[in-house]
């Protein structure tokens, strides 16, 4: 479990984690949504001790990360720049590792044939493509097979099979009890990989709840139906206590399934032309949630364009 | 790339066991051999101090053996190691900015959240590594210098200041090595700390001998290249310079002190 309560971090005068509070239960995957620039990988970077709060405090299982006995086997973590060294190996670079907390050199094999990189172990990591590397940060994550796993966008740079490899692996780690934490900006890989949303931007949580629930307050769905007689097709539906929108010479339907919508107006020997549910994409839910901090970052980019003009 | 899934396991809740400081040091020794830069900068060392060290010997017995006018055979004796104190501060600078350079740093405060530990264990390592190489180079430069300076007729005997530039050789390098290391730390960036100290050691130590007076010679005195390196000869070139033991000292006090200076600010930056 991770609890942090007014997490705060300022850089020269500019906040970049401003007071968040939230928890992250084990036996879920949490997704950690925010645009480019929100505070996640600040807010994983205090979770490590790396950075210090300029204000508030984040625990990992009730106590400081630096007062872990031996860190590595309580918390795994991916981080954002890769963090490994070029010219060693990625066999060497688990090694050390391994050595650092005490965990048997026997759990770096196990590792690296979790993460399917035990063919190339011996080759320095700096040869490595984007997604090896991935994977060796994931390796390097789960050496000490911690219940808490935090992974700082772990599907960047990774292929469809890898991506896809990443969702099992967190739905697995979190099915076996653990606290997993994973950080992206995008809202169709959280989609299909987490539980539990905790949404950021500029600093500040935007939302924190269960996937189902942002989605039902976010993504709104409808039934799209078209119909030649379309002003009668209302009269019919309005007639059910159904939400109807006039949209043109389209009309959008809440409160009933597409089938049930279908079999009510055929009753009524009414004629259909389209019969469509439409989900509004989570991807806009998230673009409208976090707008704000994301026009705040065009506008930092046209101040700089402004800059380098001056 | 083939995938396996993990085993299922129970996660564990019991309190693990304690991480040690000989973990750690286990860790960073691991570290140290295992990138090319450490094997080469050894080699490097040996073959500038035992190979420099023989080559200024050979060329210079005759002079030796017959100018009255000229230096000391035991100023020449350790020649090299003067050149092959760049490979230590190499090594020390590296083990500590390679991580910065390449953000390895984070997965080592990850790893041992205590900076000093993390600390401690790397001075630990590189500074035993260059005590070892350190003086086996100087009795490697010995046995080949002293072979030319035997042939002129004015060889050595391997016992006391010559014995003890041999390990005194080995005891500076590992403090410059920790010395450089401090430094790698304060700025964290490789060119920046190797300049540093190379200038201060090498230019600066070199250039304060040209003030004149009392003070000029005191601050030459004091450089730490100037007052560690003493004990790495059996008779200084500059006669100025502090003795063998108490330029150690001064040394090791410059960089202890520096050391203090690079621990607080390493806990108090962000990694
Ligand atoms: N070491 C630092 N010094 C100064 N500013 C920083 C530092 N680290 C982060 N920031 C700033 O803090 C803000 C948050 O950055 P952070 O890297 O946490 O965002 P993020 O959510 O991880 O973004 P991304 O999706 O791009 O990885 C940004 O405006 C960034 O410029
Ligand atoms: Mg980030």
């Amino acid at each position: 479990m991770i609890r942090a309560q007014g997490l705060t971090k300022t850089f020269a005068g500019k906040t970049a984690v401003n007071g968040i509070d939230f928890t992250v239960e084990p036996g879920r995957v949490t997704g950690f949504l925010g645009p480019n620039g929100a505070g996640k990988s600040t807010t994983m970077r205090m979770i490590l001790g790396l950075d210090a709060p300029t204000s508030g405090t984040v625990s990992v299982r009730g106590h400081r990360y630096a007062a872990s006995p031996a860190p590595l086997r309580e918390i795994g973590a991916l981080l954002e720049a890769h963090a490994i060294h070029p010219g060693r190996s990625a066999r060497d670079h688990l090694r050390w590792m391994a050595a650092s907390n005490g965990i048997p050199t026997t759990r770096v094999g196990e590792v690296l044939e979790l993460v399917g990189l035990d063919s190339v172990a011996g080759q320095r990591a700096g040869r490595f493509s984007l997604g090896m590397g991935q994977r060796l940060g994931i390796a390097a994550a789960l050496i000490g097979d911690p219940p808490v796993v935090v992974l700082d966008e772990p599907v960047n740079g990774l292929d469809p099979e890898g991506i896809r490899w990443v969702r099992s692996l967190a739905r697995q780690l979190a099915d076996e009890g653990r606290t997993v934490f994973v950080s992206s900006h995008l809202m169709s890989e959280m989609a299909l990989m987490a539980d539990h949303l905790i949404v950021i931007g500029r600093g500040m949580i935007l939302a924190d709840s269960s996937l189902q629930t942002f989605m039902a307050e976010h993504a709104a769905s409808y039934v799209r139906v078209k119909a030649p007689r379309s002003t009668a097709v209302e009269a019919v539906l309005v007639d059910q206590h159904l939400e109807v929108k006039r949209h043109g010479d389209e009309l959008r339907v809440q409160g009933l399934d597409a089938a049930s919508i279908g079999d009510l107006l055929g009753a009524k020997g009414l004629v259909l032309h389209e019969l469509t549910l439409v989900r509004s994409s989570l991807e806009d839910a998230f673009m409208t949630l976090t707008a704000d901090s994301v026009e705040y970052h065009a506008k930092a980019a046209d101040e700089i364009k402004a800059g380098a003009r001056r | 790339m083939t995938t396996t899934t993990l085993e299922p396991k129970l996660v564990q809740t019991s309190p693990v066991e304690r991480a040690t400081f000989t973990y750690v040091v286990r860790a960073e020794w691991i570290k140290l051999w295992t990138v090319r830069s450490t094997w080469w900068t050894v080699a490097a060392l040996v073959v500038l101090g035992a190979g420099l060290t023989t080559l200024v010997c050979w060329g210079n017995a005759d002079w030796l053996a017959n100018d009255p006018e000229a230096d000391s055979p035991g100023s020449f004796i350790t020649w090299g190691m003067m050149i092959a104190q760049v490979c230590a501060i190499v090594m020390g600078v590296l083990t500590v900015t390679s991580e910065y350079g390449s953000g390895m740093i984070r997965t080592t405060f990850a790893a041992v959240p205590s900076r000093g530990r993390v600390f401690a264990a790397k001075a630990v390592v590189v500074a035993s590594v260059l005590f070892v190489v350190g003086t086996l180079t100087a009795l490697l430069g010995y046995v080949g210098g002293n072979f030319f300076l035997n042939r002129a007729g004015i060889g050595m005997s391997l016992e006391g200041d010559v014995l003890r530039a041999m390990y005194g050789s080995g005891l500076f390098l590992a403090g410059l090595a920790i010395f450089s290391m401090t430094v790698g730390f304060l700025v964290r960036h490789t060119a920046a700390a190797v300049s540093i100290v190379l200038a201060l050691v090498f230019v600066i130590g070199n250039m304060v001998i040209l003030i004149p007076g009392d003070f000029g010679v005191w601050l030459a005195r004091l450089m730490p290249g100037n007052a560690g390196g003493s004990i790495a000869a059996p008779v200084p070139f500059n006669p100025d310079l502090l003795d063998a033991w108490a330029g150690l000292g001064i040394f090791v006090a410059e960089t202890a002190a520096l050391v203090m200076l690079a621990l607080y600010l390493l806990r108090k930056r962000d990694a």
